[in-house]
């Protein structure tokens, strides 16, 4: 059975952008960890991760089409998770 | 029209509307996995800000070809993943099964990777215990949760190659349609194992690098 090729092309348009895009992310973050910045280096390679984070989870995972509804539960873990690394740190760091 | 039968279920009027609660159902499911998950990130950066230089020093041992390869592989899987659901739902069932099969593949040659990476590990004794080689102590620290989130990213990316191989199986002998609401919750949990990773990546293998 063949299937038009015009409808292939369609499927891959967008999804090899944001590949293209996630490829380009993740050859950034592997050589500015050879770029000595201190403790910058892992807060840039964290950064440079969430970003790749969010191409993948809107892009990818089609939050950008999503309704409100799903977009909110697709926060929650993140708000909790914000939740879990505020308590713990304020009780390690604030301990003499 | 599109031939809806099998595809749709009960109590939903539309496809769009099954897939949309699939998807639902999953990021429910998925906002358990993100904290599982942040606990154990948690964890990494209680220990890592108290043991920063032992940190940097346990991860320059880590094996960053191995893990980069891994990296590409796993964002390819989530392209051939998304190409996948989009001609599950045009109906393009070839596409489908190939693009899903392709997914398959390439979790199966993370899997490898991962295996030749775990036995260059095991090689130079880098298990804490009696004869880790590393110092300060610390760093066996940091090989504890090496081995711990690495160990259930595999498994959660083996449960995700399971998934997918009986899904296209089904697929493949016509017991459910393509165009039905499955691969909706299968993409979105192949995603997220991705995302995962990409954490991981950073942490694990690009600390103590410059």
């Amino acid at each position: 059975m063949s299937e038009p090729s015009r409808h292939q092309q369609g499927l891959w348009q967008g999804p090899a952008l944001a590949w293209a895009v996630l490829i380009l992310l993740f050859l950034l973050n592997l050589g500015s960890a050879y770029v000595p910045l201190g403790p910058g280096n892992v807060a840039l390679n964290l950064v440079i991760a969430a970003a790749m984070a969010i191409v993948l989870a809107v892009f990818l995972m089609d939050l950008q089409n999503s309704t409100i509804l799903v977009r909110v539960v697709a926060v929650t873990g993140l708000f909790w998770t914000m939740i879990m690394f505020s308590l713990t740190f304020s009780d390690y760091l604030s301990r003499s | 029209m599109s031939d809806l039968s099998g595809a749709l279920q009960e109590p939903w009027p539309d496809l769009r509307l099954q897939r949309e609660a699939v998807g639902l159902g999953m990021w429910f499911f998925l906002a358990s996995e993100v904290l599982f998950f942040a606990a154990l990130f948690c964890s990494y950066a209680v220990y890592r800000s108290f043991n920063a230089e032992a940190f940097r020093i346990a991860s320059a041992h880590t094996e960053i070809v191995y893990g980069s390869i891994n990296t590409a592989i796993l964002l390819t899987s989530s392209l051939t993943m998304t190409i996948a659901l989009r001609a599950a739902t045009a109906q393009l069932r070839r596409t489908t099964l190939i693009c899903l099969g392709a997914t398959a593949a390439l979790g199966v040659a993370f899997l490898i990777t991962k295996g030749l990476e775990y036995h260059s590990d095991i090689d130079q004794h880098l298990i804490p215990g009696p004869d880790f080689p590393l110092k300060p102590p610390a760093t066996a620290i940091f090989w504890g949760l090496y081995w711990i989130m690495t160990g259930v990213h595999a498994i959660h990316l083996s449960a995700g190659i399971g998934v997918v191989i009986v899904v296209t199986t089904l697929f493949w002998r016509g017991t459910i349609p393509v165009q039905g609401s499955t691969m909706e919750g299968v993409a979105i949990y192949w995603h997220f194992v991705d995302t995962v990773w990409i954490f991981l990546y950073s942490l694990i293998y690009l600390a103590g690098r410059s």
